[in-house]
């Protein structure tokens, strides 16, 4: 039964391939900080496929850090490739 | 199966409004809060893209802003109600602290997207429709086209500023 599909599970399939789309996008990207604002799609919707997959309250913690996590690493990348502190 | 798609298309037009609101209301198209941010903006300007519609998806990059307020905020009432909203509240702002970010819009945008969510849970639409809803959100801003988003957010900034 490969077509069959259940309505609820619509919001966990869209958060999929939102994903996908921006895994594909980042892969097309040359310039990296235009990378890291394409990472932001996939990381927002990875952290609503944890919690939708997982319908608990540790899932939705190891979410938010999951997301907090990949901020800060984007964070820290762009401000690498824009020079660092010594650019501030 | 028509029912579930419409409560997306809803959830998708709240959370674009609302977080856009917020950030703009808490003046994050203004300048980049960090270096990363700058340089995100500078980069997308340089490419037909628009210098304050920049430095806004710049700052949604590097720091958790009102968007990722709204979407943990939708899986916290998914996942415990009002209280798993509040808890990502909290969550988020020790986020921004981490992110060397003041954290008013992050948070603001949490707990305005709580009781959104928790709201229109009471009069149908459910809070995973909101997480679909706000990752479609994000994806129109941040995903399909940078030189078209940052132009429409500067615009937006303008009526603002």
């Amino acid at each position: 039964m490969i077509f069959a599909y259940d309505a609820a599970m619509i919001p966990t399939y869209i958060c999929g391939i939102v994903a996908l789309y921006a895994v594909i996008r980042v892969l097309t990207e040359k310039k990296t900080l235009k990378k890291l604002v394409l990472l932001n799609v996939m990381n927002f919707a990875i952290t609503g496929l944890i919690v939708l997959s997982i319908p608990d309250i540790m899932a939705l913690f190891a979410g938010i850090a999951y997301f907090v996590g990949s901020t800060l690493e984007s964070n820290a990348i762009a401000s690498t490739f824009a020079g660092g502190k010594a650019n501030e | 199966m028509p029912g579930v798609v419409i409560n997306i298309i809803i959830a998708v037009l709240l959370c674009w409004i609302l977080f856009i609101t917020i950030d703009i209301i808490f003046r994050l198209p203004e300048k980049g809060g960090v270096s990363g941010a700058n340089a995100i903006g500078t980069t997308i300007a340089a490419e037909k893209g628009s210098l304050h519609g920049g430095f806004m998806m710049g700052n949604i990059v590097c720091s958790p802003d009102a968007s990722a307020g709204t979407l943990l905020a939708a899986c916290g009432v998914f996942v415990a109600g009002i209280p798993g909203g509040l808890i990502a509240a909290v969550l988020v702002y020790i986020g921004n602290r981490i992110c060397h970010d003041p954290g008013y819009a992050g948070t603001t945008g949490a707990l305005c997207a709580t009781f959104m969510v928790a709201g229109f849970g009471l009069i149908g639409i459910p809070a995973d429709a909101f997480i679909a809803g706000m990752v479609i959100a994000i994806l129109t801003i941040q995903g399909i086209s940078h030189p078209y988003a940052s132009h429409l957010l500067t615009r937006l900034w303008r009526i603002r500023a």
